[in-house]
C-alpha cells in the first residue's frame, strides 16, 4: 500500500446555485521519501489536492489516506493535530509573520511540535545562520521563502507540501529554492509534493502527476530525476 | 455623487453591519449620554422656572429688622421694572397634637408664591388652613381634621406695634399643599421648640392680625421671559435690587423716625401718666391719711362722750335707786301700820261678829217667840172667829189677844231694835273693811308704783347701757377699722412706691430702649438666598459639572474607536480606492463613500441616543433628586442646542476620523494603491534591550509583548476603552460606597445614641434631674447624656452657614454618646472653654480654620465672636460643640437641658418603638426620634444610588464592550493572514485564540490598573462637585468596589473574547492565504 492514497477523492464548492467540481474521483499514490511534482493547468484542481492532502481542506467524498490514516474522515481538531504534525506547508507568498524574525518564525512552528528540529540547525541549513534575527521586512523574498521553508521542515513533518514556492521568485533564487526542496527531499528522506505551473522543472522529480480537470490525467515515475542545476527553463 | 458610488455604500454598509453597528453604537452611547446628561440641568433649571412661574414665585424679597408698612410698599411700587408689590405675613407658631409639638411657620395665602396644591381645595374661611403633605403622615391628621394653633403671644408688648397674630386658632385643614419657597426639607431655624421649624402652614391673610407685614415679595415685569437663575435674570433682578438699595436707606430712616417718634410720644404720654398718677396717688393717700386721723379724734372724743355719759348715767341711776329705796321704807312702815290697823280692825270685826252674834241669837228667839206668839195670836183670832165661843171666852180670849199683842208689839219691836244692832254692826264692820280695804290698795300701789319705777330704773339702765354698749362697740370696730385701713395704706403705699419705682424703672427701660431702637435694616433678597431653591440650583451646578466630565470620555473614545474602524475599513478597501483612483474618481468622490457611511452611522446612532437620552438621564437622575424636593416633577424637553452640539460633535469624530483616514489613504498614487500595503513591520521593543527580562520570557510571551507594541494605535485605544469603562464602574461603586458610608459612619462612629428625646423647655431643674434618673434606672439604657441644643448660624467673612450648636451638661457623658475626633489622625478632641468645635463640612463651607475667629448667632439673633479651637469629623448636617461655661458666658445665658440623647443596649427596633412611645406620654417630653427610624429612611433613600451605579456600569458596560468588540474586529481584520498562518501551522483553536487574546488580557489588565486608578480620581472629582452642603462624603472606596469594577470590566472582556473565539475559529485559512498581500 502506497504512503499516500488518494481514492475517489471528489471536492464540490456550492457558489450559489451553481456546483463546481473541483476534484472528481481523483487517484493517486505517492510513497514515502518520494519528491512529487504536480502540474496542470489553472483550475485543473491541484492545488485542492494538495489541501485535502494537507488538512486545510476536507473532501467531499472519497478516501485521503495518509500513512495508513484516512484523513478524509478526521474531524476538525484531529485535522488540525493532523497540521501540526504531520504537514508543514510552503505558499507561494511566504506568509511569514512580520514581527517575528526570521528564527522566531521557525520558533512559531516548532513550539507546537513534539519532535521539531533545532531552529538554529534548521536555520544553518537554510543558508540563514546569520540572517536568523532579521525581520521578514528585511529579507530579500528568496530568503524570506527559506525562512518559510525552514518553517515547514523544522517541524519535522511526514509531509512537506509547497504550492507554487517559486512563483513570486524571479529565475535563480527559484532555483535556488527548488534546490532547498530537492536537498531536503533527498537528505531528509522527506516525502516533498511540490505544485507548479512551470513543467519545465518536472524532471526533478521522483514522479510527475499532471491534473487536469479535476483528476490526475496522468501519473509518470521519474526513473532518473535530474537534479535542479541541470534543468534549464 | 456618482450612482454607482452611492450603490456601492449602502452595499458597503450591508455587507460591513458589524462595523457599521459598532460606529452607530458608539455615536449612540456618546450622543445620548452628552445629550440626556446635559440636558438633565436645564430640564431641571426649566422645571423649577415653569413651577416658579406658575406659582408666580417673587424675584425679589425685602425683610426689615424692624418689619414693613404700607408705606414701604408703596415706595417699592415706583420703582422702575416693578410689576407687583406683595406684603405678607409669616409667624412661627407651635403645634401640639397628641404626641409630638411642632414648630409650624404659619404663612398667609397670597397671589405671590402661591402654594401648590396637591391634595383637597384652597381654604375659604378664616378658620381653614392647607398644610404640607408630611405634616398629616407625621401627625396621622385627616384632611378635614382640625389643628390647634398654640401662639406666643408675650411677645407683643403694649407700646409695640402688633406683628402677626391669628385670629383664628383652630384650624380646619381643608387640604394639603407644597409651597414653592420651601422646596427642600431644610425650613429654616425658629426661636421655638427646638430651634428648627418642622414643617409649614398657609391660612387666609384674613385670618392674620398685624400692623406690619413681615415681608415684602416684588414681582419684576417681564421676569417671566427670562428663565430663573440664568446670566440675564440675575442681571435684570440685580439691577431692580440696586435700584431699590437706593431707597433703602431712605426707607430704613423714614421706618426709624416714625418707630422714634411714635416710642418718644408713647414715653412722654408714659410720663405724664405716670407724674397724674403718682400725684394722684399721694393726693389720695394724704387724704385717706387725713381721714384716718379724723376718724381717730372722733374715736377719742366718742369715747371720752360715752365715758361722762356713762358717769351720768350712773348717778342718776344711784339717785333713782336712793328714791326707790325710800320710797319702799316708807311702803314698809305703812305697810307695818296697816298690818296694826289690820289686826285692829279684825279684833274689833271679832268683836262686831261676837255682838252681832249675840244679837242674831236674840233676834232669833224674839222671831221664835215671835212666831209662837203669831202663831197663837192666829189661834185665838181663829178661835174667835168661832161662833160657839162665849163672849167670856171671848173676852178672855180678847185680853188674850191683847196681851199677846202687846207682846208681839214689844217682840216687834225688841226684833227692828235688834235687826238695828246687826246693821249697825254690820255697817261698822264694812266700814272698817273698807277701811282696810283702802288701806291696803293704798299699799298695793304704793308698792306698784315703787316696783314700776324699779323696772323703769332697770329697763332705763338696762338700755342705757346697751347704748353705751354699742357706741363702745362702734367706736371698738371703728378703732379696727382704722387700724386696717391704716395698714392697707401702709401697703398700699408700699405697694404705690414700688410700683412708681417700677413705672419709673420701666419709662427709663423704655427711654434707653428708644435710645437702643437700631436703625431698622433692610434685606433685599432674591431666589439665591432661598434656601431650597439655592441648594437645588447648586444640584443642578453639580449635575452640570458630572455632564461635562462624563461625555468627555464617551466621546475621545467614540472618536478613537471609529477612528480605528474606519481606518481600517479604508485600508482593506485600498485596493478599490486606488481602482476608483486610477478610473479618474478624485479624492472627494473617493472620500464620499465612507464619509456617506460614517455620517448615516454617527447620524443614525445620535439621534437614537438623543432621543434615549433626553428622555432617560434626566427622568433617572430626577429620580434621585426627587427624594430631596418637593416639587412637581421633572420637564423633560428635547434640548436643540445639546442635541445639536452632541450631534455635532459625534459627527465630527466619527466623520472627522473618516475623512483623516480616507484622506490619507487617498492621497497616494493609484499605482501603489493597487499593489499591497506594505505590512507593518516588524520591529524590536524596548523591551528586548534588556536581555535578563528578555531573555526570561517564553517564545509566546515574547510574540506577544511584541505585538502589543506592534499595533499602537490598538495599544491606547484598549487601554484607554477598559481604562475608561473600569474608571466608571469604579466610579458608580464608588459613589454607592461614599454615600452609603456616610450614615454608619456619622451614626455608628460619631454618633453612639440610639434615641433622641426633646424635652419641653419649661423644666425645673430638678424635674429634668428626675427624669433622667428615671430614664437611666429603666432597662436597657444604658446611657443618657443631658444637652442643651440651639440653632444658630455661623459666619466667616461673607459667608455664613445654619447650623446646630450643641451645648453638654457635662464633657464626661458628651464623650461616651459620641466621639468627636480628628478627621486624618482619629485623635479625640477635648472640649474647651477656649472656643468652640466646629464639624469638617461646615469649615469647609466657610472657609474657617483651627484657630480663626468666627461669628456665632444664636436663634434669637445674639452674634458673639468665638474661636474655633478644633475641627470634627462629621458627615451630616453641621454642629458646633461648645462647652457649657463658654456657652454662658458668652450669650449670658443659663444652661438648660433640653435635649437627651439616650444609648440603649442594642434593643431590637421593635422594643426602641416601645421606649418611644412611652417616652412620648411623658408631660416632660415634647419630642422623640428614633436613629433606627432615620436609618430606615434614609436607607431608602440610598436604594436610588443604586440607578447611578446601574447607569454608569451599563454604560461603562457597553463603553467596553464596543471598544472590545470593535478593536477585536479590527485586530482580527487587520491581521488575518497572519492567524491563517498560524491556524495552517497546526495552531489549535484554543490556541489561535490565545494568540490573539493574551494581548487583549495584557492589554485590558494595563487598562483596567490604569482605569482603577483614573475611577479612584474620578470619584473623588465627581464627589466633590455633586456633594450636597448638608453632607460630607466619605471619601473612601471599598476593596470589593475595586474588585467589582475588575470583575465587570474582566466579565466584559470575557464576553467580546468569546464572540472574537468564534470569529477566529471561522477564519478562512485558503482564502487569507491566497490573496495577494
Amino acid at each position: 500500500m502506497a504512503y499516500i492514497e488518494f481514492k475517489q477523492v471528489c471536492k464540490e464548492y456550492k457558489m450559489g446555485e451553481v456546483t463546481i467540481k473541483a476534484l472528481n474521483k481523483a487517484n493517486l499514490q505517492i510513497e514515502k521519501g518520494e519528491l512529487v511534482v504536480i502540474v496542470g493547468p489553472s483550475g485543473a484542481g491541484k492545488t485542492t489536492a494538495l489541501n485535502i492532502l494537507g488538512g486545510m481542506d476536507t473532501a467531499t467524498s472519497g478516501d485521503v489516506i495518509v500513512d495508513n490514516k484516512n484523513i478524509s474522515k478526521l474531524k476538525n481538531k484531529e485535522l488540525i493535530k493532523y497540521r501540526r504534525e504531520d504537514i508543514g506547508f510552503v505558499f507561494q507568498f511566504y506568509n511569514l509573520v512580520q514581527n517575528l524574525t526570521a528564527i522566531e518564525n521557525v520558533e512559531l512552528a516548532t513550539q507546537i511540535c513534539k519532535d521539531s528540529l533545532d531552529p538554529e540547525k534548521i536555520m544553518k541549513k537554510v543558508g540563514l545562520a546569520d540572517r536568523k534575527n532579521n525581520f521578514p521586512s528585511q529579507l530579500s523574498g528568496g530568503e524570506q521563502q527559506r525562512v518559510a521553508i525552514a518553517r515547514a521542515i523544522a517541524k519535522n513533518p511526514k509531509l512537506l507540501l509547497c504550492d507554487e514556492p517559486t512563483g513570486a521568485l524571479d529565475y535563480k533564487t527559484g532555483k535556488q529554492i527548488l534546490k532547498l526542496l530537492q536537498d531536503t527531499a533527498r537528505k531528509e528522506n522527506m516525502t516533498v509534493i511540490i505544485i507548479t505551473h512551470n513543467a519545465a522543472i518536472a524532471p526533478m522529480a521522483d514522479k510527475i502527476i499532471r491534473f487536469k480537470n479535476g483528476t490526475a490525467e496522468s501519473v509518470e515515475i521519474n526513473k532518473e530525476p535530474k537534479p535542479i542545476e541541470e534543468i534549464e527553463w | 455623487m456618482k450612482k454607482a458610488l452611492i450603490k456601492d455604500s449602502f452595499k458597503e454598509i450591508k455587507i460591513g453591519y458589524k462595523r457599521f453597528i459598532s460606529i452607530l453604537l458608539m455615536a449612540l452611547l456618546g450622543v445620548g449620554f452628552f445629550a440626556g446628561l446635559r440636558a438633565t440641568s436645564p430640564d431641571m433649571l426649566n422645571s423649577i422656572n415653569q413651577y416658579y412661574q406658575n406659582q408666580n414665585v417673587y424675584d425679589i424679597q425685602v425683610m426689615s429688622t424692624l418689619g414693613l408698612t404700607q408705606e414701604d410698599i408703596d415706595a417699592l411700587k415706583n420703582i422702575e421694572n416693578v410689576q407687583n408689590v406683595y406684603g405678607t405675613y409669616s409667624k412661627d407658631v407651635l403645634i401640639k397634637t397628641e404626641d409630638k409639638e411642632l414648630v409650624t411657620k404659619v404663612m398667609s395665602i397670597e397671589e405671590v408664591n402661591k402654594p401648590r396644591l396637591v391634595e383637597g381645595k384652597m381654604p375659604e374661611n378664616a378658620n381653614q388652613c392647607l398644610v404640607e403633605p408630611l405634616f398629616l403622615q407625621v401627625t396621622n391628621k385627616k384632611i378635614g381634621d382640625t389643628i390647634q394653633v398654640e401662639e406666643d403671644t408675650e411677645e407683643t408688648s403694649e407700646d409695640e406695634e402688633q406683628s402677626p397674630t391669628l385670629k383664628e386658632k383652630e384650624l380646619v385643614i381643608t387640604g394639603t399643599a407644597q409651597s414653592p419657597l420651601y422646596i427642600s426639607m431644610e425650613k429654616g431655624t425658629s426661636n421655638l421648640g427646638a430651634g428648627k421649624v418642622d414643617y409649614y402652614i398657609y391660612v387666609p391673610k384674613e385670618n392674620i392680625q398685624s400692623d406690619i407685614f413681615t415681608e415684602i415679595y416684588i414681582t419684576l415685569q417681564n421676569a417671566q421671559n427670562y428663565t430663573t437663575n440664568s446670566t440675564e435674570y440675575k442681571e435684570y433682578v440685580k439691577d431692580t435690587k440696586d435700584k431699590i438699595e437706593e431707597i433703602k436707606e431712605e426707607r430704613e430712616q423714614a421706618r426709624y423716625n416714625s418707630l422714634i417718634t411714635k416710642a418718644n410720644d408713647k414715653i412722654t404720654e408714659a410720663q405724664d401718666e405716670l407724674n397724674t398718677q403718682k400725684q394722684d396717688g399721694e393726693n389720695k393717700i394724704a387724704e385717706a391719711e387725713n381721714q384716718i386721723n379724723e376718724g381717730k379724734a372722733e374715736i377719742a372724743s366718742g369715747e371720752q362722750e360715752l365715758e361722762e355719759q356713762q358717769s351720768v348715767a350712773n348717778s342718776k341711776f344711784r339717785q333713782a335707786e336712793q328714791q326707790i329705796a325710800s320710797a319702799k321704807q316708807t311702803l314698809q312702815t305703812s305697810q307695818t301700820q296697816y298690818e296694826e290697823e289690820k289686826k285692829q280692825a279684825e279684833q274689833s270685826f271679832a268683836q262686831a261678829e261676837t255682838q252681832k252674834q249675840e244679837l242674831q241669837k236674840n233676834l232669833q228667839t224674839v222671831e221664835t217667840s215671835l212666831t209662837t206668839i203669831n202663831e197663837q195670836y192666829e189661834k185665838i183670832i181663829e178661835e174667835l172667829k168661832k161662833e160657839d165661843i162665849t163672849e167670856q171666852e171671848k173676852t178672855i180670849l180678847e185680853q188674850t189677844k191683847q196681851e199677846i199683842e202687846t207682846q208681839k208689839k214689844s217682840l216687834e219691836q225688841n226684833q227692828v231694835q235688834l235687826k238695828n244692832g246687826i246693821a249697825q254692826i254690820e255697817e261698822q264692820t264694812a266700814q272698817g273693811k273698807e277701811k282696810l280695804q283702802q288701806a291696803e290698795a293704798q299699799l298695793a300701789q304704793g308698792k306698784a308704783t315703787i316696783e314700776e319705777q324699779e323696772k323703769t330704773l332697770q329697763e332705763t339702765k338696762a338700755s342705757t347701757n346697751a347704748q353705751i354698749a354699742s357706741a363702745r362697740q362702734k367706736i371698738e370696730q371703728s378703732k379696727q377699722e382704722i387700724q386696717t385701713a391704716e395698714a392697707e395704706l401702709q401697703t398700699q403705699k408700699e405697694e404705690f412706691n414700688t410700683k412708681i419705682q417700677e413705672a419709673e424703672a420701666k419709662l427709663l427701660d423704655a427711654k434707653e430702649k428708644v435710645n437702643e431702637i437700631k436703625n431698622p435694616e433692610w434685606y433685599v433678597l432674591d431666589r439665591e438666598q432661598n434656601q431650597g431653591y439655592a441648594s437645588y440650583i447648586q444640584d443642578t451646578n453639580s449635575i452640570e459639572n458630572l455632564s461635562i466630565v462624563f461625555p468627555i470620555v464617551f466621546f475621545a473614545i467614540a472618536a478613537l474607536v471609529s477612528l480605528t474602524s474606519m481606518t481600517r475599513m479604508v485600508e482593506e478597501e485600498r485596493q478599490e480606492i486606488g481602482t476608483l483612483k486610477a478610473l479618474g474618481y478624485n479624492k472627494f468622490d473617493i472620500a464620499l463613500k465612507y464619509v456617506l457611511y460614517s455620517s448615516l452611522a454617527s447620524i443614525i446612532g445620535g439621534i437614537i441616543g438623543m432621543n434615549i437620552g433626553f428622555q432617560l438621564l434626566p427622568r433617572i437622575i430626577w429620580m434621585m433628586y426627587s427624594m430631596m424636593y418637593k416639587m412637581p416633577d421633572i420637564i423633560v424637553s428635547f434640548n436643540f442646542t445639546y442635541a445639536t452640539i452632541g450631534l455635532g460633535l459625534i459627527y465630527l469624530c466619527i466623520v472627522g476620523a473618516t475623512i483623516y483616514a480616507v484622506l490619507k489613504e487617498a492621497k497616494e498614487q493609484p499605482a501603489t494603491l493597487l499593489r499591497p500595503k506594505a505590512p507593518k513591520l516588524g520591529k524590536r521593543v524596548l523591551l528586548e534591550r534588556i536581555t535578563p527580562i528578555w531573555k526570561r520570557l517564553n517564545f509566546t510571551q515574547k510574540v506577544t509583548i511584541r505585538n502589543i507594541f506592534r499595533y499602537k494605535k490598538r495599544f491606547f485605544m484598549t487601554i484607554l476603552g477598559i481604562c475608561g469603562s473600569t474608571a466608571l464602574i469604579l466610579t458608580g461603586f464608588g459613589i454607592k460606597d461614599s454615600i452609603s458610608a456616610i450614615i454608619p459612619n456619622q451614626y455608628e462612629e460619631i454618633f453612639h445614641y440610639d434615641i433622641q428625646v426633646s424635652l419641653k423647655s419649661a423644666l425645673e431643674e430638678t424635674q429634668i434631674q428626675d427624669f433622667v434618673t428615671k430614664l437611666e434606672e429603666q432597662e436597657g439604657i444604658t446611657q443618657v447624656a443631658e444637652l442643651n441644643m440651639i440653632s444658630g448660624t455661623t459666619k466667616n467673612a461673607e459667608l455664613q452657614e445654619d447650623v446646630q450648636i450643641i451645648i453638654p451638661k457635662d464633657n464626661t457623658q458628651l464623650d461616651k454618646i459620641m466621639s468627636l475626633r480628628e478627621i486624618k489622625t482619629k485623635q479625640k478632641i477635648e472640649l474647651n472653654e477656649e472656643g468652640i468645635i466646629i464639624t469638617d463640612k461646615l469649615a469647609q463651607l466657610i472657609d474657617a480654620k483651627v484657630g480663626d475667629t468666627i461669628i456665632l448667632e444664636d436663634a434669637n439673633h445674639i452674634t458673639k465672636e468665638v474661636k474655633v479651637t478644633h475641627i470634627a469629623e462629621n458627615y451630616i448636617s453641621h454642629y458646633v460643640y461648645m462647652s457649657k461655661e463658654l456657652y454662658e458666658e458668652l450669650f449670658e445665658k443659663t444652661y438648660q437641658t433640653n435635649i437627651l440623647y439616650i444609648q440603649d443596649n442594642n434593643l431590637s427596633e421593635e422594643q426602641e418603638n416601645n421606649i418611644a412611645t412611652q417616652l412620648l406620654k411623658q408631660n416632660e417630653v415634647t419630642g422623640v426620634s428614633l436613629i433606627s427610624t432615620a436609618l430606615s429612611s434614609v436607607n431608602n433613600m440610598m436604594n436610588s444610588l443604586n440607578y447611578v451605579v446601574v447607569i454608569l456600569i451599563v454604560s461603562a458596560g457597553l463603553l467596553a464592550f464596543v471598544v472590545l468588540y470593535n478593536l477585536s474586529n479590527v485586530n482580527i481584520s487587520e491581521r488575518i493572514r497572519e492567524l491563517a498562518t498560524i491556524k495552517v501551522l497546526g495552531f489549535y483553536d484554543k490556541e489561535v485564540y490565545d494568540y490573539v487574546t493574551r494581548e487583549t488580557i495584557i492589554l485590558t489588565i494595563i487598562g483596567i490598573l490604569f482605569g482603577l486608578v483614573a475611577g479612584y480620581f474620578l470619584n473623588f472629582y465627581i464627589i466633590g462637585t455633586c456633594e450636597i452642603d448638608m453632607l460630607r462624603f466619605v471619601k473612601e472606596i471599598h476593596i470589593q468596589s475595586y474588585l467589582y469594577a475588575v470583575a465587570i470590566t474582566i466579565l466584559f472582556t470575557l464576553i467580546v473574547n468569546f464572540i472574537t473565539y468564534f470569529a477566529l475559529k471561522k477564519i478562512d485559512m485558503l482564502g487569507s492565504l491566497k490573496s495577494v498581500e
